[in-house]
Formats: structure tokens, C-alpha cells, sequence
């Protein structure tokens, strides 16, 4: 069973800074290391180990993040750090049956991730490849053998698509990527931002978070491929919460992303993001509770790309089509309409920028040193292809760059910038007409707005629920005898994938992003989800498990009158 | 205003000497906001009697390094704070039981404040309090429903009342050179470069200066500046037979705007590489009955770990009725009154000493005077906190470190042990030959030093954990270990652990040195207190003379070894094995 998660409150935003200037073997010192290591520990593997390697790869994934913090006017947090983390991947065996082969649904690890010199010094980066590459061997070995023995006392799979996929290989530099946040600005904004919100003395908890991330990454493998290449991301979180009389958890949260940190919002545009969050809060505090409800709804651009990424995009992902514990919901759909035909989908890791907006899922090369490629997923409603690693399945015997993983897990496909466009599309004031006229039709008393959705989840796995739902913050109740929006707090949706996608009537004409990061088998990894806002026919909303804590018992202390500050 | 005249109120009553007082807007806000939640009140539940906030400013500074290449270099500054919330009464509240630690609501906390607004440290401390009161209501009541159906045998009162106590001292931040330290890590982490033959190596620093803030609701208050600083330099081979063997150095002091000669820690890693090397080439030691020597550091060692870990006594929590019992109990308890070790011993804690373990009060405020633990040999006293345990009723001052159930565990501070009738080293190795003449032994056995703390992966240590079997509390293994043959020459010896060594061990200590070695270490409470282990910590100073001890067990490692790298060493470039990793 496989379970995701796309969560946005988790730090940073995207786009591929860095340009190639100058560079001499000073530069590649840590690639040409790499390389050397890789070379003599192959050779020496082939020549000495049984089951001799047929492949080895070496990746060094180096992130640099400085964070700052402020609550109510004050700082809480500030810090950097500069790590660097090793994986190994050792294949025995042929690519035809070697130990990456899945035997229903376990979970692959060879690798560790193992923390290696940030100091470009070559004996230090030596011995720890060294040492990693004789423990991944070994580790590699002995689950080879046991593929081979399981593989004869189980009935065969139905996929008899291979391990490993023959790709070319690619050669690529880029000076490492770096960026620094401007302290001056930031020691004062997230201060004096987040002073706004003690205008609103009801929140337990806020606060501006301001972060910067550069990821740069070091590939070599035994097929030729020696890749250097980076990104930039930087990202500003003002949240807020509270609880209601009766309980319940209230929140809500806005951030901002931009692979330059020079990029961010200016100070007046967060403030009045501040001014939003503060204000949706205490609505929310005062807000009906939402009651169980099917009907017709309109998700917002972004609630709409959460709902793409966790029902369509994972059940896309190629290496759950050959995997027997997977639900494998499209895995004989190539060719067959899925979808509605006014929709497509395309995944494209090449694409930096939406609506002025840096996407979180851009990247140059995958983690298996694949170039990333456009992957038009739907066309008009139609399944053509799937998101592929270097693990090929049926009909599909190569990699489209889509291969990924989080420092320490064993890559699998996952998804990149989910792009989901329509021929059907109309202004947000006919989409919103169109809802109106759907509840009179239906006959209901009202009809669903989701504006925000913090969170998604789904399960792809064959032995549990094929399920999705995704956690909505801002939700308004829309009516069709013209009264204002009614705001709702504490609905989750709930529902079954494939059934979703047919009430899909229409969509607006205006691309929204969703940037965060997405949890699966091989970690979390930035991803991007952009659509227009949809509306569908029927939703189910069910409450929200919440808490009955009461409120603290004494006053807090910011309403005492003898604390000045 | 008001908060104003609290805070001087509270200054004039601490002693003169102490105040020259700085002001100190979180302290001020502690005590407001402490002062508020002693009025903390549900309905008719239990109220607070007794609340402690903590909050420590804290500045660390550390590097980490492998082959002259930093593996990590970080500086951060941050504020931990600690709530603590007794209701019901001394006799009775919601500590001391397995279910203690009840969550209360999340209120999304996010980290303490870094800069001193007393409305926003309050706001903290509110919403915390807030938290941890009704956490711990939850608690008393789970623990009541617990004892309808529990009979328990010791009826002593939960918590022990302590008198006021008041130390207030200024801070002086530190300036350390962070740049030139982990620029130092690197060199020191390159010395190991010169032993290709070695598996893996670090140098490694931590510096951390802090202004440590504690009052209670009985009056305690104790505001000072608290410094450490260590340097772990530690390195690794790998015998032919594949058995890894190791080394370390440890370095602790207290004066991180001098921390350690430079030329001094060089000469430390060349040392524990050279020894290393030796250590892979060192026969695998025999299974061994006698003497055996403790020289030096071991002996101390020896003490920290077999002595000063068992100089408590353990009390078993109130639990849940059909759950297992919760308390191990410590090899000395009962035994006050018995003699425990050769009539010429003394031993004293002493936290006023100016050695490594050196401290105006513990973790619960209450101070710690000299105190008299073994006088000629018999046991007299036991180190103790503020949980009663049978036949103490108040406490002495060694709560050091975070303990189960709402209680702490006791940890020696500088644990002094003397010995009135001594022995050169010289003599001692005489009566170690002399002993095995008389048993028809062909070796004695010197230990120089034991792997305390142990620089073993967690892993290890579990390895080593089981492989002790049944003996209870295992004791590290030895890291330098000697055969003295009968002719006086030496030889060093490889992958031996001790059998059912214990503090009743110590009655059979034969004769001590005339040495006095001084042993500085970081107690954490894991096993074989593993470096780097956990977050909380306390320092202590063991001082010792080396011992002979009689009757002593030692045998061979068994565990399965590891293989050797098929690939030989980047750094050696000659051939080590030639083994595959073909099917079993």
C-alpha cells in the first residue's frame, strides 16, 4: 500500500537558476572524485565480487537552507545549514532480473543517504563512497539471491517487462547554485509582519516564516552519464490559528515562493496577506460547522491541481503498474478515455514559470541522471502514457526523466509539474453561474466553493480503499437565492477516484499554482500543480475528526493591562 | 509596573554578593507568569501546588570533520524553555505513575522566543502552562482510577519539599572563534590521514555557552552562566579476521574561550591512530579468570560506570494494574550500612570541588553540599532528588538529568574516591605477577583503559547489550587490554568483554595506586553512556586511584564479524581481501 501526501506548509518554491560561466577542474573536483571512485570500485567489484555489479551509480545531493522565523514581532527561530548526503546504487545481477526487481509490494532500500564532506576534499568524499559502495554491494547481493530463489516458487508476474532500462547517457555542468537571503530586509520583515497579527487577539499560535533553499546535485554512473546541476528555492509562510468554544482547531495559511529570494513579495503585499490569514481566522472561529453534504462545487485552481496530483498523478506513476499489491486503476487504460474529453494533463519538469509564478516541480536531470522530459499524460480525455524511472513496464521501455527521490530512498517515478488544461473553459463568473444553475437543477440548498486546500492524501494500494481526500481550509457556502457566501469551517472531502473524474463539467479560463512537496515511497520531493478552477457535479463532504480541548483557563496575557511593551 | 516591584523585591532578597544583577526581561516575565498559574483552577480538580519554569539561552557552536574535510560546521542560537506542573499536594499528585505525561491540548507552539518581549515570552509560557495543567489533570485522575484495583506497598509521598534557594549571578556572553575552531577540526581530522590502513576516523568539537534560568513556585531562583566545551577525536580498523576495533579520545572543559592546545589534541589523534593500527594487528584475547589491573583512566572508568551509576535507589512507579513492573533496581540499594568495598576506601561526592562536575544547584534547585558516600569501606549515603525512596524523605542535590515519570534520575558530580592505604604501579604490577605465580596463571591482565562513554554505533552497543546476557547491568568493554607475562613483558590483546563485573566487584579490590587520576565525562543515561546519545546530559569528574581487583572474568568476543572490503581502501591502494560475497 502506498500512501501521499502533498503538503504546502512545508518549506519552498522552485525554479532552475545558474548558468554555466567559467569553470576549470577546480570546479569538477568533486564530480571528477566521483567519477574516479566509481570507475575503481566497478572495476574492481567486476573483477573480484560474485555476483559481479553490472551497474553503479553515485549521487551527492547538497542543500544549503537559512531560515528566520518571527512571532508576534519577535524572532523565534533563525539558522543555516549545509549538508551533503551520498547514495549508492549497486545492480546484480542483468537488467533483464537484478535486485531492484519488486516482489509484491516490499519496500526496496539499499541506499542510506549517508552525510559526506561539505569540504570539497577527495580522500574524505573517497572513503565514504567506498565504504557505502562494499556495504550496497553486499546488500544488493544477498537480495538477488533471494529474488532468484522466490522467483522460483512463485507464480510469475504478469508484467515480464525487464529491471532496468538502457538509456543514453548525458554530460552536464553547471556551476553550483547559491543564494543567500537578504538579512537586513528579512530581520525586519518577518518582525514587523508578523507584529500585524496582534491585532487579532484570539490566535493561539502565528507567525512569518521566510526560508531559503539551494539544492545542487553531483551524478555519475558506469554508463558514461557525469552530471552537475542545481536549483534555487526560497519561500515566505504566514500562518495563524486558534480554536473555536467548542474545540475545534482553526487555520489557515498563504506562502509565497520564488527560486530567487529577490523575487518574494514585496512587504506591502504580505502585509496584506497577514491581513487575510488574521482575518480568515477569526471568521473561521465564528464560522457554522460544515454539515455532511452531496451536491455541486467549484474547486479553485489550486484545490483543483491537489485534487489531480493525489487521484490522477500517483496512479500514473509507472512503477505502480507493474507492482501486483498496487490498485493499478489505469494500468490497461492506455488509449481509453479516463478522463473527460474537454481535459488534458501533461507532467512537465522543463517548465519554470506559471502565471509569473516559479514552479516547485522544475528540474534539469532526475535522480537517476535522466534527463527530465515533458510527459503528456491525457490528451483530450485519452490515457496516453505514464510517469516512467529507469524501471520499465509494459509498452513503456524508457525512462522519461521522471525518476526521483528524497536523499536516502531508492528512486521511484513520481510526479513533477502536473499541468492540467481544458477546451472547455469559461470566465470564473460564468464557472460560478454554472454552479448556481447546477444546485437549482439538483435541487439543493446550496453548493460548495473551495478557495484553499492545505493538504491531500491518497491511497493507491490493492489491499486497502481506493481513496483520496484532501483537506480543505477556506470553504464557502455558495446559494443560489443570491445571499452572500457563507464561510464553513472543519469539511473534509472524501471520495473514490474514478468515479470523481466523470462530474467534472467544465473548467475557468485561468491557470492556478499549487507548489509544495510531495511524501511517497521514495520521499519527499518538490512538486508543482497547476489547473483552472472546476466545477463538479457532486462532492462529498463529511466532518472533520476534531478536538473538544477547551479553551486555556486564564486571560491571556495579552489583554493584561499592567504588561506594557 | 507591578512586575517592576516583583523583580525588585526578589533581588533584594538574594545575597549581595550575587547582584550586581543585569536586567532580565525573561526572568521578569517568568516569574509574572508563574506567579499567574499558581491560580490555575478546573471546576474541583486538583489545583497546581507546584510549578517550575526553566528557560536556557543557549549559543553552541560545532564542527565535525573526516580526512581534513568538514562533514558539517554550525553555529545556532535558541531558547529552550521547561514547564513543569505538580496538582494535587506533595503526598499525592500526578507524577510518579507510568501514565504520567498525559498530553494536554496542542496549541500549535512553535519555538520559544529569541529576543527578550515579556508579552511574547508570557504569551509562550501561558498557552504551555495552559497545556501541561490540564495534561497533568488528566494524569492524577488515570492514576487514582489505577490504584481502585492496585495495592501499593511503599506509601511514601510523591514529591519532597525543599527550602528556597536563591543564586543570581550576571551572564558574560562568550566570544568563540567558530571559523578557527572547525578550520582546527580539519586539521586535526587530517592527522588520521596518515594511517591508511585505518577504516574510519573524525575530529569533532561542541561549544556551548548558556544562561540557565530556573524558578519555582516555593522561591527558587537561579539565574548563571553555564559553559562546556568537548573535542572527540575517534578512528577505526578492521582486523584480517574483520573484527573493527576502535579508538577515541574524549576532551571536556568548561573554559570554551580556551578549549584545548591545539598541539596537545594533535599529539591525541596520532596517538589513537597509532593505537588503532596496533589494536588490528593485537592477537584476539583467551578467556581469562583473576587479577586484573585497572591503571589509570580505567580504574576511573571503572568507578563512573560500576560505582557512580549504582549509587542510587530506585523507586517503582504506581502502574497501570496487569502492566509490567517499571523499575530496574541498582546493585547498592539496601546496602547501606554493609561494607561495599576494602576498609581503606573513602568516597565523597563533592559538587563544590572545582573539577569538571562542579554545580551551585541541580536540576530541581535544590543545592548540593559535600557529601559522604562510602566512609572506610561502608556504605553510608546515597545520591538522591526530590522523589522519596524508601528510608529518604528529602533530597541532596543530585538531580542531573531528566528521569522517568515526572521524577529525575540522580548522577554523581565529582565523585571523589580515596584511597588511605596505596601502592606504586610499579608494586601493583609485582602483586598482579605474583598473584598469578600463586594460581599457576601464565598472564596477568592490565586494563589502561575502558570504552566509557563508548563511541560504539547504537547498533553496537545493542550487540553488546545482548551478548552480556543475563548479568544484569553490563559493564563497557575494555579498550586497551595487556597480558603482563610472569617475565614483566607485555603484550596487547584484542576483542575481549568482562563477565559479571559489578559493584560488588569493588569488595574485591585488592590493593590501590598512589596515583590519582581525574576522569571527566557527560553522563546521558544510555548504555555505556554512548557519545552523543540523547539531548540531555550531565558532567561529572571521576577521580581515582588505579585497583587491583581479584577474581575478575574476561572472555573472547564471539559476535559474527563483519567481512573485509572487497575493494581495497581508497587511501591504501593495495589489496586487502579477496572474498566475494557469494551465496551462503
Amino acid at each position: 500500500m502506498l500512501s501521499s501526501k502533498l503538503v504546502k506548509i512545508l518549506q519552498t518554491a522552485a525554479l532552475l537558476a545558474v548558468s554555466a560561466t567559467a569553470f576549470g577542474a577546480e570546479d569538477h573536483l568533486v564530480l571528477n572524485t566521483m567519477g574516479e571512485e566509481l570507475q575503481r570500485n566497478f572495476q574492481a567489484l567486476k573483477q573480484k565480487a560474485d555476483p559481479p555489479p553490472y551497474f553503479l551509480s553515485y549521487e551527492i545531493t547538497e542543500q544549503q537552507t537559512t531560515e528566520l522565523s518571527a512571532s508576534l514581532g519577535v524572532l523565534d527561530a533563525k539558522g543555516s545549514a549545509k549538508n551533503r548526503y551520498l547514495d549508492v546504487t549497486v545492480r546484480v545481477g542483468d537488467p533483464q532480473l537484478d535486485n531492484f526487481r519488486r516482489v509484491r509490494g516490499d519496500n526496496i532500500r539499499f541506499t542510506s543517504g549517508t552525510s559526506v564532506a561539505i569540504d570539497d576534499t577527495p580522500n574524505a568524499l573517497k572513503e565514504r563512497m567506498w565504504l557505502e559502495t562494499d556495504r550496497v554491494y553486499r546488500a544488493a547481493a544477498e537480495r538477488l539471491i533471494k529474488i532468484k530463489t522466490n522467483q522460483q516458487v512463485k507464480a510469475a508476474d504478469r508484467d515480464k517487462s525487464s529491471d532496468f532500462s538502457g538509456e543514453e547517457s548525458y554530460a552536464h555542468w553547471e556551476a553550483p547554485s547559491t543564494v543567500a537571503l537578504d538579512s537586513t530586509r528579512w530581520n525586519e520583515d518577518v518582525r514587523s509582519l508578523s507584529h500585524d497579527f496582534l491585532k487579532y487577539p484570539d490566535l493561539l499560535s502565528s507567525g512569518v516564516d521566510v526560508s531559503v533553499q539551494s539544492d545542487n546535485r553531483y551524478f555519475v554512473n558506469t554508463e558514461g552519464t557525469k552530471v552537475q546541476h542545481g536549483r534555487d528555492f526560497s519561500r515566505v509562510t504566514i500562518s495563524a490559528s486558534a480554536k473555536t468554544k467548542d474545540g475545534m482547531d482553526v487555520s489557515d495559511y498563504e506562502y509565497f515562493d520564488a527560486a530567487d529570494p529577490k523575487n518574494l513579495p514585496s512587504k506591502a503585499a504580505l502585509a496584506a496577506a497577514v491581513k487575510r490569514v488574521g482575518d480568515h481566522v477569526e471568521a473561521l472561529m465564528t464560522a457554522p460547522s460544515a454539515e455532511p453534504f452531496v451536491g455541486p462545487a467549484i474547486f479553485s485552481g489550486r484545490a483543483s491541481g491537489v485534487f489531480f496530483h493525489e487521484i490522477f498523478g500517483h496512479r500514473i506513476e509507472g512503477h505502480r503498474q507493474k507492482d501486483e499489491s498496487e490498485g493499478q486503476t489505469f494500468t490497461r487504460s492506455v488509449g481509453e478515455k479516463i478522463l473527460p474529453e474537454f481535459l488534458s494533463v501533461t507532467f512537465d519538469p522543463t517548465l519554470k514559470k506559471v502565471a509569473g509564478i516559479d514552479l516547485n516541480g522544475t528540474y534539469e536531470y532526475d535522480d537517476e541522471g535522466v534527463k527530465g522530459q515533458p510527459v503528456k499524460a491525457v490528451e483530450n480525455g485519452i490515457l496516453r502514457s505514464f510517469l516512467m524511472s529507469r524501471s520499465p513496464i509494459e509498452g513503456f521501455d524508457h525512462s522519461n526523466g521522471h525518476g526521483r527521490r528524497q536523499p536516502g530512498l531508492e528512486v521511484v517515478s513520481r510526479q513533477s509539474n502536473l499541468l492540467v488544461t481544458s477546451t472547455r473553459s469559461v470566465t470564473d463568473q460564468k464557472l460560478r453561474q454554472m454552479l448556481i444553475d447546477e444546485i437549482k437543477k439538483q435541487n439543493k440548498p446550496y453548493g460548495l466553493y473551495f478557495e484553499d486546500i492545505s493538504s491531500g492524501f491518497t491511497t493507491t494500494g490493492r489491499s486497502g480503499l481506493q481513496a483520496f481526500s484532501v483537506v480543505p481550509v477556506i470553504v464557502y457556502r455558495v446559494y443560489a437565492d443570491g445571499r452572500p457566501d457563507e464561510l464553513i469551517r472543519g469539511a473534509d472531502i472524501v471520495g473514490t477516484p474514478l468515479a470523481s473524474f466523470a462530474k467534472i463539467l467544465a473548467t475557468s479560463d485561468k491557470p492556478e499554482v499549487f507548489n509544495g512537496y510531495c511524501g511517497a515511497e521514495s520521499g519527499s520531493v518538490p512538486v508543482s500543480a497547476v489547473s483552472p478552477a472546476i466545477l463538479i457535479s457532486e462532492v462529498e463532504i463529511q466532518k472533520k475528526d476534531q478536538s473538544h480541548d477547551l479553551l486555556p483557563l486564564l486571560e491571556s496575557p495579552l489583554a493584561l493591562k499592567e504588561v506594557a511593551r | 509596573m507591578k512586575l517592576t516591584a516583583t523583580f525588585l523585591l526578589v533581588f533584594s532578597v538574594a545575597p549581595l554578593g550575587a547582584w550586581a544583577a543585569q536586567p532580565d526581561a525573561v526572568f521578569t516575565a517568568m516569574q509574572a507568569e508563574l506567579k499567574r498559574s499558581m491560580g490555575l483552577t478546573l471546576n474541583q480538580l486538583d489545583r497546581p501546588y507546584y510549578i517550575t519554569y526553566s528557560v536556557d539561552d543557549e549559543h553552541s557552536w560545532s564542527a565535525s570533520a573526516t580526512l581534513g574535510g568538514l562533514l558539517s560546521s554550525n553555529s545556532s542560537d535558541y531558547r529552550i524553555p521547561g514547564v513543569r506542573v505538580r496538582v494535587g499536594d506533595y503526598k499525592f499528585d500526578n507524577t510518579n505513575w507510568t501514565g504520567a505525561g498525559a498530553s494536554g491540548p496542542r496549541y500549535d507552539l512553535r519555538s520559544f522566543p529569541l529576543e527578550d518581549d515579556p508579552l511574547v515570552i508570557r504569551q509562550y509560557l501561558w498557552l504551555a502552562t495552559d497545556s501541561i495543567f490540564k495534561g497533568s489533570l488528566q494524569s492524577i485522575a488515570r492514576k487514582r482510577a489505577a490504584l481502585k484495583s492496585v495495592t501499593v506497598t511503599d506509601q511514601m509521598p510523591d514529591f519532597a519539599p525543599a527550602p528556597a534557594f536563591v543564586h543570581i549571578a550576571d551572564y558574560t556572553p562568550i566570544k568563540f572563534d567558530q571559523p578557527a575552531w572547525a578550520e582546527k577540526t580539519r586539521k586535526l581530522s587530517a592527522v588520521f590521514g596518515d594511517f591508511p590502513s585505518l577504516r574510519t576516523s573524525s575530529a569533532e568539537f561542541t561549544a556551548i555557552d548558556s544562561l540557565h534560568r530556573f524558578i519555582n513556585s516555593e522561591g527558587t531562583q537561579i539565574r548563571q552562566q553555564e559553559t562546556a566545551g568537548l573535542v572527540e577525536l575517534r578512528a577505526t580498523a578492521q582486523a584480517p579476521d574483520g573484527m573493527v576495533v576502535r579508538d577515541h579520545g574524549v576532551y571536556y572543559t568548561h573554559d570554551i574561550g580556551h578549549m584545548f592546545s591545539e598541539a596537545d589534541l594533535t599529539r591525541s589523534a596520532r596517538q589513537i591512530g597509532e593505537q588503532v593500527v596496533k589494536l588490528a594487528a593485537a592477537p584476539i584475547g583467551d578467556n581469562y579468570t583473576g587479577p586484573v589491573l585497572f591503571e589509570g583512566v580505567a580504574s576511573a572508568q571503572l568507578m563512573a560506570e560500576v560505582l557512580g551509576r549504582n549509587l542510587h535507589i530506585s523507586r517503582k512507579p504506581v502502574s497501570a494494574p496487569g502492566a509490567p513492573s517499571q523499575a530496574a533496581t541498582t546493585d547498592l540499594e539496601g546496602r547501606r550500612g554493609v561494607r561495599i568495598m576494602p576498609e581503606f576506601f573513602d568516597v565523597t561526592d563533592d559538587p563544590t570541588q572545582p573539577l569538571f562536575g562542579h554545580e551551585e544547584a541541580d536540576d530541581e534547585g535544590v543545592p548540593g553540599k559535600p557529601l559522604t558516600l562510602v566512609e572506610k569501606g561502608v556504605l553510608k549515603d546515597f545520591l538522591r532528588t526530590r522523589l522519596p525512596v524508601r528510608g529518604y524523605s528529602d533530597s541532596n542535590g543530585r538531580a542531573r538529568l531528566a528521569g522517568n515519570y515526572g521524577a529525575s534520575t540522580p548522577v554523581p558530580t565529582n565523585l571523589l574516591i580515596r584511597a588511605s592505604e596505596t601502592s606504586s604501579i610499579e608494586e601493583l604490577k609485582k602483586k598482579l605477577i605474583d598473584l598469578c605465580q600463586q594460581r599457576g596463571l601464565p598472564y596477568g591482565i592490565i586494563v589502561r583503559k575502558m570504552d566509557f562513554p563508548s563511541s560504539a554505533s547504537l547498533d553496537e552497543a545493542r550487540k553488546l547489550l545482548s551478548g552480556a546476557g543475563s548479568s544484569g547491568h553490563p559493564v563497557s568493554m575494555p579498550l586497551y587490554t595487556y597480558r603482563l607475562y610472569l617475565d614483566g613483558h607485555e603484550e596487547l590483546v584484542r576483542g575481549e568483554r568482562f563477565r559479571g563485573i559489578n559493584a560488588r566487584s569493588l569488595k574485591d579490590i585488592l590493593a590501590a595506586g598512589d596515583d590519582k587520576v581525574t576522569f571527566d565525562y557527560l553522563e546521558n543515561g544510555a548504555p555505556f553512556a554512548l557519545l552523543g546519545f540523547g539531548g540531555s546530559s550531565a558532567e561529572v569528574s571521576v577521580v581515582a586511584p588505579s585497583v587491583l581487583i581479584d577474581d575478575l572474568e574476561l572472555s573472547k568476543v564471539d559476535d559474527e564479524l563483519p567481512k573485509l572490503p572487497i575493494v581495497p581502501s581508497p587511501l591504501t591502494g593495495t589489496q586487502t581481501g579477496t572474498q566475494t560475497a557469494s551465496a551462503r
